[in-house]
């Protein structure tokens, strides 16, 4: 046999091959079943989950803090922080003790001064807190684990405030911490929830570190929604901050992330397709879309032309144009969103009409429309922003009216709306935008259902009667009450039209199919009760 | 050359503050509110604006300005807007990977193109000068994103070979380190194979015209001596600035494969705080990239007394 150098090369290069295979694939087959890595909705910008009201922050919130109360899989308010509580005969004191073992994450205990000053922190921020701090005479401390909130009148909102998931939590900080400006953004890590922050391995934009809070006391309850023992069975939860969708998603295939919170609709029949991953939609709720118009300036300025969006709009288009798959999505009629307890159907007759292109140009002429130019504000960096845009644009465009696509990024749109001015000094018509499907249920924390004019949220909406009702709304005490409000509140929304509803759709995650427990709920993705086998 | 060396440093400076104050003009000219975006999507307009004071970004433009370009004057590229840690810290973090990922990159693109290029000039009009030339109009022409996800498919998901992406340091072990930068050194590298073969491909075919080739061969050297020792060294000038010309393109490529591969590195720093807005990091980012760029492009200069003796400055 004759050995030829070229044969020893090709030889050597086969083994070479075969020799670092195995070892190849061992270094990415290896998986710790102790550490959970995440790729989350997007980048944790802030660590102040008071300061910004943006829903990754208060993921972060309810990681690292804990709250007083907590909202359970019925909705319900139940204790969390709290262990005895109580509310005086008249419905005017609220007395609070909060349970045995909690501490913070540098050992210190949890006192009642603590959540004093961490529920008037959240209070300027959060405008349930702001409506209930009009009604406190006395939030004080009682002795080191108790405090008491007095009030001129009873304000039925009190408890489920402090539950609520609706941006910003209302999370207790120590009070050193908690007495920071509220318009400044906190530099602490220290709460006194199941996850410690772990700094030292965090990279900002890269990846976020949180441990188990070895320290941490679970109530005994079995866990129902955010209520409940919050078990931490995992030592550790990576979120990985990867902006593109493609590689999120091959990293799960992988094997190289657990868990991938929202995957693109389009690319879910690939997971589903994966017998190694599961996809499971954890908050039903979803998210539901909004046109909001400007009522300063023309046309908007009159309802009837507020009126012609509600005819003109195809929901089911816009709908189908970014979500594609009807199994995800759903046309709403309510101003309090989809199937939420405040969910009716009182005045839209329009919703069994439109679209009506016709009705909606009748609508225009009465409104005195006189081809002024409609702005309709674009943000190409999402897709049902932008689709929706182009949308509404082209169906106004159909019935004569002067539309015209302003296009820019998302960050140039937060901008604009702001802009009171009329559309030749950089203003606006409509935006489209969409909000947290649960939080439609709650008038006073959703800053969308507000119609308090300049005062209020971008659009301007001013209705008297209106805000007498929301008010109303806070300060009755059964859910009975709270939905004829509610039926009223939509009588008056869809006469004067602050906004046009644009569908509910919700949002399926995906994750290894050895991750077991993950809760599913509106707003947040707790990593307490999670398993991986 | 020493003099010239330290006027070329001295114009570097200038540069590094000129693009800085081009970029904070166009900064605040383009729109977008970094207090919107903190303050999120449910904030009141009141809200944002209290946001904005606080940050300082209520303060004229001017004094914002005067702020900024005193506290660079000491070597402070100020605080990030978002996570309120300082922007060096925030470029030192990302510096080891995006280092990692060109210096990679461009040993990968030199050895291989330079290879490839002196090969093809060797079989000029054959079979292998037709298929590396083919490759490299290939390579040049695919976009860098479509590789990487290629280069995943085959190599992470199908063969399970290497990591899909992230980044490990180097202190982690050289394997680690290494494993998770070959697809995206190839991703990156590969238009710059492509580029690089092309142009060492027809700089050896204008030397080994020449006559001091034929007299070499006619002296009985061989290919080895003649393609290395006297055809390579004298085709070098162009071979450097195309070298030169690509690292500085890097960085846009950079930028697109740090995100396609998930490489925490200094492009993706860049691309996160353009889309929020944080305006300390563009602005220190965009400085120290032209620092750079300045700096590379006085490499290549002086490379070329190394290749050249007849080069001086």
């Amino acid at each position: 046999m004759t050995l030829s150098r070229r044969t020893i090369l090709k030889n050597g290069a086969a083994g070479a091959l075969a020799a670092a295979t195995p070892g190849l694939r061992r270094a990415h087959a290896a998986s710790n079943t102790k550490i959970m890595n995440a790729v989350m909705q997007g980048d944790l910008r802030s660590f102040d989950p008071i300061w910004t009201t943006a829903n990754i922050s208060a993921y972060y919130g309810a990681m690292v803090y804990d709250t007083l109360f907590a909202t359970d899989a019925n909705f319900q308010p139940q204790p969390q922080m709290v262990g005895k509580w109580g509310l005086s005969e008249d419905k005017r004191t609220y007395t609070f003790a909060l349970r045995d073992g909690l501490l913070w994450h540098d050992g210190t205990p949890v006192t009642a001064a603590d959540c004093v000053a961490s529920i008037r922190r959240w209070a300027v921020r959060n405008s349930g807190g702001q409506m209930m701090m009009e009604y406190v005479t006395d939030l004080s401390t009682k002795d080191d684990k108790t405090f008491v909130l007095a009030l001129k009148q009873p304000f039925g909102l009190t408890v489920p405030a402090f539950a609520a998931t609706s941006t910003p939590d209302c999370f207790m900080m120590p009070k050193k911490v908690a007495e920071t400006d509220p318009f400044q953004q906190i530099t602490s890590h220290i709460g006194s929830g199941p996850f410690t922050f772990n700094e030292k391995e965090t990279r900002p934009g890269s990846r976020y570190v949180f441990d188990r809070f070895t320290k941490y006391v679970p109530r005994s309850e079995p866990p129902s929604g955010f209520a409940g023992g919050k078990i931490v069975k995992l030592d550790q939860v990576v979120w990985q901050n990867i902006t593109d969708d493609q590689t999120a998603l091959a990293a799960l295939e992988s094997g190289e992330i657990d868990f991938f919170e929202l995957p693109p609709l389009d690319l879910l029949p690939q997971l589903q397709s994966n017998p190694d991953i599961k996809v499971r939609v954890l908050d039903q709720s979803g998210n539901c879309g909004m046109m909001r118009l400007n009522w300063l300036h023309p046309p908007f300025n009159n309802v009837k032309a507020r009126q012609a969006m509600l005819y003109l709009t195809n929901q089911a288009d816009i709908l189908k144009a970014t979500f594609g798959n009807p199994e995800y999505y759903h046309e709403i009629d309510s101003i309090f969103g989809y199937q939420t307890p405040m969910a009716n159907s009182a005045n839209s007759t329009w919703f069994k009409s439109a679209p009506d292109p016709a009705k909606a140009k009748q609508l225009f002429k009465e409104s005195g429309y006189s081809g002024e130019k409609v702005i309709v504000l674009q943000a190409t960096d999402f897709d049902f922003m932008n689709n929706s845009a182009q949308l509404i644009a082209g169906w106004l465009k159909e019935i004569g009216v002067n539309a015209e696509l302003a296009a820019s990024t998302w960050g140039g749109v937060i901008t604009r709306r702001a802009v009171m001015a009329p559309d030749d000094k950089g203003g606006w018509d409509i935006f489209i935008t969409y909000g947290s499907g649960y939080d439609w249920n709650n008038p006073i924390t959703m800053v969308a259902l507000s119609c308090n004019g300049r005062k209020g949220w971008f659009g301007w909406p001013e209705s008297a009667e209106y805000e007498a009702l929301r008010r109303q709304w806070a300060l009755v005490s059964t859910l009975a009450e709270r939905q004829a409000i509610a039926q009223k509140m939509q009588t008056i929304a869809w006469n004067v039209v602050p906004q046009v509803m644009l569908g509910q759709w919700v949002s399926p995650a995906a994750m290894r199919s050895n991750v077991h427990g993950v809760i599913g709920m509106p707003d947040i993705i707790p990593f307490w009760n999670v398993t991986k086998t | 050359m020493a003099a010239y060396t330290l006027r070329r440093l001295g114009s570097t400076v200038v540069v590094m503050l000129l693009v800085g104050i081009f970029v904070f003009a166009l900064l605040h000219i383009a729109p977008g509110d970094p207090a919107a975006i903190i303050a999120g999507d449910n904030a009141t307009p009141a809200e944002i604006a209290s946001i904005r004071q606080q940050l300082g970004l209520a303060d004229p433009l001017s004094v914002q300005f005067v702020r900024w370009f005193w506290h660079l004057l000491h070597g402070n590229f100020g605080i990030s807007i978002f996570s309120d840690t300082p922007v060096i810290t925030l470029i030192g973090q990302r510096l080891p990977a995006t280092l990692s990922l060109t210096v990679l990159t461009i040993a990968f693109a030199v050895i291989v193109a330079v290879a490839a290029g002196v090969l093809a000039a060797w079989r000029a009009g054959g079979v292998l000068d037709g298929s590396l030339m083919g490759f490299a109009a290939l390579g040049f022409s695919t976009p860098v994103f479509v590789v990487g996800y290629f280069l995943i498919y085959f190599f992470s998901i199908r063969l399970r070979w290497l990591p899909v992406q992230g980044y490990v340091p180097l202190s982690h072990g050289l394997w680690p380190w290494l494993s998770h930068l070959i697809l995206p050194t190839v991703a990156l590298g590969l238009a710059y194979v492509a580029l690089i073969a092309r142009i060492t491909r027809a700089s050896m075919l204008e030397v080994l015209a020449e006559d001091y080739i034929r007299t070499a061969r006619a002296k009985g050297a061989s290919t080895e001596a003649i393609l290395f020792r006297h055809a390579l060294k004298n085709a070098g000038v162009p071979i450097v600035t195309v070298i030169g010309i690509g690292v500085a393109l890097l960085v846009s490529g950079v930028v697109v494969t740090e995100t396609v591969f998930n490489i925490p590195g200094i492009g993706r720093l860049a691309v996160d705080a353009i889309t929020n807005r944080d305006y300390p990091i563009i602005q220190g980012v965009m400085v120290i990239f032209s620092g750079a760029y300045v700096i590379i492009n006085l490499l290549v200069d002086l490379t070329y007394t190394l290749i050249d003796p007849r080069v001086r400055y």
